[in-house]
This record gives structure tokens, sequence and C-alpha cells, in this order.
């Protein structure tokens, strides 16, 4: 019976090509506008490193003015002072742990070539690069050591690698940063973690620092940051050393930690911590240290732009007219064959059967649709792309990967049997023979 | 009142001329009641539309109260069905959405008449039909018979010049046809002209006078002797 | 007219007309929105920034030598870049309006930590800031070469001059703002300013701060080895000079990179982005909603003309014009419509609310959900009119010979 109903559902829908096609269009143009939207949102919230997500967490100690809360209602600041930072990595207590901040250089590569350029850097303790899985395509990081021994070795981005010596391997190589060498020791495939989580300031879908070198030597050399640096107390007197026994809050600090042990642990160091600096006068506010894992941290700090929200609402109730509109043809196409269904059941079908035949028609209508909803969501995104063609990292957002197709296409026919409940109940209503004669 | 001289209607297509009238001459004066049969196919609802200026014709004169038909536009012929015509239709041609009284209000509405001229001549139409407990039902509620009864009624309302019925009892069983013929005859012998098309040969006999179309023409005009013999073909 | 007998008609059969009315709602409860939406967002854009945004463009001067002198390169690049010809004026800097990044600092009317502090920009500046930004000096005095001061690393203090916006005096004396002029308020706690001057407006680098319209200049010179140069041009010159500009620092001196050249006018672009492209999104939605709606309310028009066809037809037996059988189907739709907006009209408003909760946006002006209506109202009826003409054209003769 299915192959039945299958071949009536095709050959009414061929037979009414306009109302068919008006439905179809109404549910693509619906699931069209809806999962362009759905897609930039999820790519936007997706786990940009869903292996290790619920391991890695941002350290946030409130070490702000009595006064007022850093941030409203009552929120400890989201980097760290480089003392805190700095005794935290001391102490070690996490399994890995990471300080870092985003600062600029100038690269001249050697000889007469090519011109001396910009860089972001970012200046790292060791941990960074096992800790956020970062992949390499020639040699590695550097180790302790090297952090204590305040080694001028650097790591390279892809790009760069290319653009200074050609994509070879370059390790053991030396780069030349303002007036200071630096020694490859490795460099990095692409990498491009969606969005930037371990630093989300400077934009949360900015591409990823151009070169990396040890937060020891970053701070030997009096490289101050490019990112936010905020301060509720002045520097005083006393220039870079000054700055770094301030209150100002500039560098990003995250631990590793597996289980809910280790982290009640470390949550419970941190609170240690925080109470051993108020016996030094500072921390005067109440305790309030955070460990959010990225996820929680993404969330914290609104990755997803508000914007995008408000638009998911609005095309949710798009696809609403859409499916009205769509309830409305079925109804009326229903209306129009009443006389075809009365007859059906005068020639002995059933409510069941009046039902499913027109079920399977509305389940193919939304086949059709989401298929066509498919192209739309393509196009969708394309104009999205052109829209916000500026920014870089628009790219990354405008991909369609199996995952929202398929929910296309599952909504699209969801929201088709959807619509067609109504229209199809009354189908069964009709009475057998009772549509035969009408005015 | 009604005076028709060589009414001709042609229909042209691509391919075929169908002549469905020819040369088809009749005068109803006041008061009489008359119909009109014939075999399907011989012209009966070309003359039904003719007379009732739901069609135009191609040749031939039609004088209506004094007023020639084909020299009104659109909107004057609407007007002039709206006042001197009470249809009558075989499938009773209610509107299935409304209740008794909103379907005898419609031509009411047309005319202009305001809510109190309207309800009083409602009112007394439906008395005259035997409906008045069946103001407020729709027409799926009410028996084949009671749905004609309430087309006479709004056919009625406007105080026409002449009802046109087609084939008023067709889609009635026997006992209901008879009741509505009665109605029929009571409201002729008040004085209201009635011109009745038919195929049954037993309504005809209600009749007064009796014309009988073949292929286009008309072949009797009578007053009604027994027609039993001549009419069906 | 008709209206009781076509409300009571509509009302024995509602569904269709219902889901038009549902239809009919939605869209306008997204049209009121979405509408609120682009008035806000065009208002925010249309905010001035107080600079002559047409004619001024900067870049980035990062020098990277060892010998690399900074005051040096600073007073011999801003020799050069003001003895240019078709430049106005030229000075070194930290940011400028609408880039997204700058300096902020609390600023206290009364010396010491405990005293409550009023955020403003900061733009380091000389004799030449208004010049160079094209501002509006409204009271007091510009900078003299004599307050200008370089900023020393060591001792961190600020003092000295500076020339705040006219939001700024208004901020910190809101009785008599004009006052301002030759008080001190106090930086970095305790650090006294004296304002010397009042500019109508300059905007802060963040278009999205409470406090954007509070900005300082400080005669105040940076020793970091970045700068930012912010050059003004004469009327029409701008692009013709940014390369040879850009050229001439970039070989004046080989110790430094020059780089991030950009105009005031791409720099608003840019600061605007999401909220320009909100707009044509919007405006996309809205109007591809109406097509739908308007749409569906043809197909479902038109098919309700074919299925009453006899009844039309009887109609006009019984005396109806054509005139009167389309007004019959516009007065039906306007009935429908009307339920359909004044629901919508609810619906808008009850959207409204929740938007303003969840996401901050503004409270829709009371104009707007009346015009709203009033469109879809309009839309609604000319889209009934093609079936409604369809209807009109229907033969008095279906009355007897359809079956």
């Amino acid at each position: 019976m299915f192959r039945y109903y299958l071949k009536l559902g095709l050959l009414s829908i061929r037979g009414n090509p306009m109302l068919s096609g008006l439905m179809v269009a109404a549910i693509a143009v619906g699931i069209g506008a809806c999962m362009t939207i759905v897609n930039v949102d999820y790519i936007m919230s997706g786990n940009p490193i869903p292996q290790k997500s619920d391991v890695l967490f941002r350290v946030q100690l409130d070490s702000w003015s009595p006064d007022e809360p850093y941030d409203d209602p009552d929120e400890p600041p989201d980097q760290v002072t480089y003392l805190d930072g700095t005794a935290l990595l001391k102490a070690g207590k996490a399994r890995r742990q990471v300080l870092s901040y985003r600062s600029g250089r100038v690269l001249r590569p050697e000889g007469e070539e090519q011109m001396p350029f910009d860089v972001n850097s970012r200046g790292t303790s060791a941990d960074f690069f096992a800790m956020f899985d970062v992949p390499f395509k020639y040699g590695s990081g550097w180790d302790k050591t090297a952090d204590d021994n305040v080694e001028m070795v650097i790591v390279l981005s892809r790009e760069i690698n290319d653009r200074v010596f050609g994509g070879e391997n370059s390790v053991g190589r030396t780069v030349m940063l303002n007036g200071d060498a630096f020694r490859v020791t490795g460099v990095l495939e692409d990498w491009t973690p969606i969005p930037k989580f371990y630093d989300i300031t400077n934009g949360a879908f900015n591409e990823v620092e151009d070169v990396y070198f040890p937060f020891s030597v970053s701070i030997s050399i009096e490289l101050s940051g490019r990112g936010n640096t905020s301060c509720w107390k002045p520097v005083g007197v006393g220039g870079w050393s000054a700055f770094l026994n301030s209150e100002c809050v500039w560098m990003q600090y995250w631990v590793e930690l597996h289980g809910d042990d280790e982290r009640a642990e470390y949550l419970a160091f941190l609170d240690a911590y925080a109470e051993s600096q108020k016996l030094l006068g500072r921390f005067p506010r109440p305790l309030n240290n955070r460990l959010n894992n990225v996820m929680e941290w993404m969330e914290y700090r609104e990755v997803v732009e508000e914007d995008v929200k408000v638009l998911l609402g609005l095309a949710i109730l798009f696809l609403v007219v859409c499916l009205l509109n769509t309830i409305g043809l079925l109804l009326a196409k229903v209306l129009r064959r009443s006389a075809d269904i009365s007859l059906r059941r005068a020639l002995g079908a059933s409510k069941n059967a009046v039902f499913s035949q027109y079920i399977i028609e509305a389940g193919v209508i939304g086949l059709a649709g989401g298929l066509a909803g498919v192209g739309m969501t393509w196009l969708g995104l394309r104009g999205i792309e052109i829209l916000y063609g500026q920014f870089d990292f628009v790219s990354n957002l405008v991909s369609m990967d199996w995952v929202m197709i398929l929910a296309a296409v599952v909504l699209a026919i969801f929201s088709a049997l959807g619509a067609a409940l109504y229209p199809t109940w009354r189908a069964c209503r009709i009475e057998p023979a009772s549509q035969l004669k009408t005015i | 009142m009604l005076r028709m001289n060589n009414i001709s209607k042609v229909y042209r297509t691509e391919s075929v001329e169908t002549h469905a009238l020819r040369e088809f001459s009749l005068s109803v004066d006041e008061g009489e009641f008359v119909s009109v049969t014939g075999p399907s196919g011989s012209g009966k609802t070309t003359f039904l539309n003719i007379a009732g200026l739901l069609e135009e014709f191609s040749g031939g004169s039609y004088e209506l109260d004094g007023e020639d038909v084909p020299q009104l536009n659109d909107r004057e012929r609407s007007r002039v069905r709206n006042e001197k015509i009470g249809f009558i239709f075989q499938s009773f041609n209610l509107i299935p959405e409304l209740d008794v009284f909103d379907n005898v209000d419609v031509p009411l509405r047309y005319r202009g008449f305001n809510a109190a001229e309207r309800r009083n001549r409602i009112e007394r139409v439906i008395n005259i039909v035997g409906l008045s407990s069946r103001l407020n039902h729709l027409p799926s509620q009410l028996s084949g018979g009671q749905q004609q009864r309430v087309a006479i009624a709004r056919a009625l309302a406007g105080e026409p010049r002449f009802l046109l019925a087609d084939e008023p009892t067709g889609n009635l069983d026997s006992h209901m046809a008879s009741s509505v013929m009665d109605l029929l005859t009571e409201i002729n012998e008040n004085g209201t002209t009635i011109i009745m098309v038919t195929h049954e040969p037993s309504l005809a006999e209600r009749a007064r006078r009796n014309i009988h179309v073949h292929d286009g023409r008309i072949s009797t005009d009578d007053p009604n002797l027994h027609l039993a013999t001549a009419v069906t073909a | 007219m008709e209206i009781g007998p076509i409300f009571r008609a509509l009302m024995r059969n509602k569904t269709s007309y219902v889901l038009i009315a549902l239809q009919i709602a939605v869209t306008l409860a997204i049209m009121a929105n979405a509408i609120a939406i682009i008035q806000e967002r065009s208002r925010l854009m249309g905010r001035p920034s107080g600079v002559d945004e047409n004619n001024i463009f900067y870049l980035t001067s990062t020098g990277f030598a060892e010998d690399f002198d900074v005051r040096s390169t600073i007073t011999e690049d801003l020799d050069a870049l003001r003895n240019t010809p078709g430049v106005i004026d030229a000075i070194s800097t930290n940011t400028v309006p609408l880039q997204g990044g700058g300096w902020s600092s609390g600023i206290r009317l009364e010396p010491g930590r405990d005293n409550e502090s009023t955020g403003f920009a900061i733009y380091f500046s000389d004799e030449h800031g208004i010049n160079t930004f094209g501002l509006d000096l409204v009271a007091g005095r510009n900078f003299l070469p004599t307050d200008v001061y370089w900023h020393d690393f060591d001792t961190n203090r600020w003092e000295g001059a500076g020339i705040i916006t006219r939001a700024g005096a208004e901020t910190l004396y809101p009785d008599d703002p004009d006052s301002a002029v030759g008080k001190t308020v106090y930086i970095n706690d305790d650090d006294p300013i004296t304002i010397v001057g009042l500019v109508d407006k300059m905007q802060a680098a963040w278009n999205g701060w409470s406090g954007v319209e509070r900005s300082m200049l400080v005669p105040h010179k940076r020793t970091s080895k970045s700068t930012r140069y912010v050059i003004r041009t004469e009327p029409g010159l701008r692009d013709r000079l940014m390369p040879e500009i850009e050229e001439m620092l970039a070989t004046s001196n080989r110790g430094r990179i020059v780089q991030g050249m950009r105009t005031m006018t791409e720099t608003r672009e840019r600061s605007y982005f999401m909220d320009g492209s909100m707009i044509k999104l919007l405006i996309f939605i809205v109007a591809v909603l109406t097509a739908i709606t308007s749409l569906g309310i043809v197909g479902l028009a038109s098919f309700s003309v074919t299925r009453r066809r006899k009844q039309i037809g009887t109609r006009r037996a019984l005396g109806a014009t054509r005139v009167a059988i389309l007004r019959y189907f516009m007065l039906e739709n306007f009935l429908v419509s009307g339920v359909g907006v004044a629901g919508g009209a609810i619906l808008a408003v009850g959207l409204n609310i929740w938007m303003v909760q969840t996401f901050d946006l503004a409270r829709i002006a009371w104009y707007i959900i009346p015009a709203a209506m009033l469109t879809l109202w309009v839309v609604g009826q000319a889209a009934v009119y093609g079936p409604a003409r369809r209807a009109s054209l229907v033969p008095p003769a279906v009355a007897t010979r359809a079956v």
C-alpha cells in the first residue's frame, strides 16, 4: 500500500504543478532562511576543541577594586595580573597550565628581497601546544627548561613559514624579530580553532597568532600586550617593573584538569592563594574565583553575537509563516479533492487509508521542499558570505557540513508532516459520497 | 409584459457553430403560468438564460416590461435581474455558509433596501413558504423541499415581475415535489407570473400554458391540454 | 454593505481564513520588530563622530631597529607630513574615533581613589590635534606648544592641560557644563589635569560604549615605538595623497615599518558593519516574508473563488453587479486582514517586550505598529484584487449551467 499511496501522491503532485510548486517553494524558502542562520549559529557556538573542551579551564581571580566589580553584576576580571599569573605558574598545581599574552613584533626576513613586516606574536609558557592540541608540521614547541632559561626559541605558523622560508623545514634556522634573533624549534600546521577560544579579547573569530615564543622571553624584552589592558589602580613610578608589579590585568591563564576531583582541588588552591594575597594587602574584594571550561567560557563571554540570536528568533518565526502558508495550501488541495476522497471512501477506503495517502503525499512534498531547502540554505550562506565578506573569518562560518544538510531535510519533512496533520485530518472527516453533489 | 421576437442564439467555437435557438418568439402576459418543455439539448436552458438576462442572444429582440433588453449594459442587466426576475434553480443554489434569513436577504442587499425594509420582506416571504420557524437554520439542516422553499422565498422577496424556474422539482422526491408545485400554483393564483422550464410532463401539466421546444424552435405553444403523448422524445 | 452576512459566512467556515489571519499576524509581528531594530541601528549609525571623516586617514609606524629613536622620528615625521602640499595638518596619537581599540581612563573631580570616577576616552595629541581631527572648539582655548610634554615611562605622571567634549563636561558638571573650562580634574587617582577647552563632539573608539561621547585630548606624547599618524588633507586630495605619504614615510626611515593605513570612512564602515548588515538582512527578510504572505493570500483566494464559482454565478443572477462581486471579495479579505493585523499588533508588542528583555533591543516606537498594520492591510487587499477581479468576471449563466 505504501507504494500505491506514493504513486497516488506523485500523480497528484504532478497533476497540480502550480499548487505543489507553491507548497514546495514555501517550505524551501522557510527552511532556507531558518537553516542559514542556524548554520551560522551552529558554527559560532560549535566546540572548537571537542576532544578536550571539558578538561581545559580558564582561571579568573578577583583581584579587582574594592569600590566596584570588574563587570556587572559581580564578575571578576577575565585576565590575570603578571604577579598572579607567574605565581600560579610557579606553583604548578594543575596537571598542565599555561600563561600567555598577545603582542606585536616586526619580522625582518634575511636578505634584501623581503621587506620587514608586522606579525602578531604570543608569549606563552611551554604547555600551550600540548594543552591546546596544536598541530605541528615540523619540529615541536619548547619545554620548561627553555622557559626557565629564557631561551630565544620560536614557533612559526604555517603561513609565516611559507612566507619567510618558502614552506621548507626551517627548524634550527634563525628569525629576526625587531632586534632579537630567535631559533626556530617548530612550524605549525594550519590551525583555525573556531572560535579562537583561548583569547577572545581581540576577536573571537580572528586568525591565530603568527609566531610564538616563551613567556619569559616576552617579559624580558619588555614587550607590552596587544590586547586589553585594564587597571583599577595607577601603575605608579618605575617603568616596566612597576607595570609588572601593578594590578593591571593583561594576560590569560588556562589549566588542564581531569575529573571533578582535580577541579575541586584546584579551586581550593585558588581560594587559598587568594587568601594569602589578602594577607599581603591585595585582593580587596570577597572571594570570587572562577574556573570555566571551554564551552562555559565561551558562553560567559557571549561569543555568539547577539545579532545572530535575534536573527535566529526571526528565522524561526519566518519558518512558522511558511508553514502556515503550507497548511493553507494543503487544506485547499484537500478540499478541492473532496469529491475524490468521498468517492474513495464510498469504494471502501477507511479513514486510516485516507490519512496514510495524504500524509505520504505531504511527506513527498516535505522531502522535495527539504532538498530545495538545502539549495536555498546554500544560497543563503553565499548571501551571508557576500554581505559579511569583509571579515576573513566569514568563510569559516558559511560552510555546510553533512549534519546541517541532514538537519535541513529532516526539518523540512517534519514541518511538512506537521503542517499536513490538520488538512489530512479534515480529509478523513469527509463522509463517503457526501461530496458528489455540491454547489 | 415579456416579449421575445425571433430570438436566435448561436454558439461559435473554432470548428463548430451550434444554433441553440432559432426564430424563437414568445409573448407572456402578466399573471400567466407558462411551462417550457422539451428534450435535453432542445434549447430550454438557453431560453431560460436569455429570458433571465443571464446570457445574451445573437439575433432578434427581447422586450421586458417595456425595456429593450439588448440595449442594457451589464450593470443595468444586473439591476433588471434584481428587480424584475425571481430565479428558482434546480439545485436550489443556496449559499451553504449562510442561514435561511441571510440567504433570502442576498438580493435585497443588492437592491439597497434598509435593514428594516429587508427584515419585513424576508419575514413576509418566509411566512408565505411556511418556514418561519427555520429562519436561523443552515441549508444543510433542511430537507430538499425546504431548501427549495427558501429559494422560492428568496425569489419572491424582491416582488419580481415574474418567477423563472429551472426544473424546480428536479432534485426532489415526489412528495416534496408535489408540495413545491402546490406552493408555486398558489403563488401564481395570487398574481405572480411564472415561467417554468421542465422536462417532466406531469409538472408541465400544472401550468396553464405549455410551450414545447424542439431543436431550438418552438414546436407548439398551446394552452394546456393533456400533453402526455407529444412532449417527451 | 454586507459586512454582517460576510462575517457570519466567514465564521461558519473559519479555517482557511484563520490561517491567513495568523500568517498576517506573525508577519506583522516580525515586520514591526524588524523595523524597530532597523530604526535603532540607523540611528546609531547616523551619529556623527565629530571629526572630518571624508578627509582623514591614518597609518601606524612601528620602529624595530636597535637605534630607532622615537622622539626624533616622530618630530621629523610630523614635520614632513605637515609640510606636504595638500595636507592640512597631522598628529601622532594612539587611536581615532570608531577604531574599536583605544585608551580609556577614569576621571575624578576630587583626587583620591575613593572618589567617583567617570570613564573618558583618551586621545594623545598636541596643539595640532583639533585642526587635524577637524574638531569644533566651542569654549576655552586650544593647547599651546608649551602645554605639550613627552610621557616619562619611569615616573608615569600625567599633568597639565586637557580638552574635553561637551558631553564629557555635561557628565562632570551637569548643572553648568560651560563652567568646566578652568576646572581641574584628576586622572590616575591624583594626577591633576586642567581643562583648558571644550570641543563640541568627538566620539570614542568603541561605538557601543555608553560613554562614547566622552573624550579627552591630552597634550601628551607617548614614547612607544609604535604610533599612529593621523593626517587630514584638503578636500578631494585624500586618495591621491595616501599612497604618496605611505611611500614617503616608508622610505624616509628604514628602521621602521609603515602599515595599517586606513581612511576614517572605512573605519566608520567597519565600526558599524554588523549594524549595516543587520539592516540589510532585516529588510530582505521583511520583503520576502511579505511576498510569501501575499502569495499565500493570492493562492488561497484564487482557490476560494474557484470553489465558489456557482455561488458567484447565483449572486449575479440575483442581481449583483460585477463591482458588487469584486467588493464582496475585497471586503471579505478586509475583514480577515483586519483580524490578522489586530492579532499581529498584540503579537508584535509581545514579541517586542520579549526581545527587549532577552536581547536588550530598543522598544518599538508607538507609530510603527499602526504603520505596519496599515501596510499589511493594503498589501492584503492588493493581493486579493486579482482573484477578486476574476471572481467578478464569472458569468451569471454559471448559475444554471455549471454542475
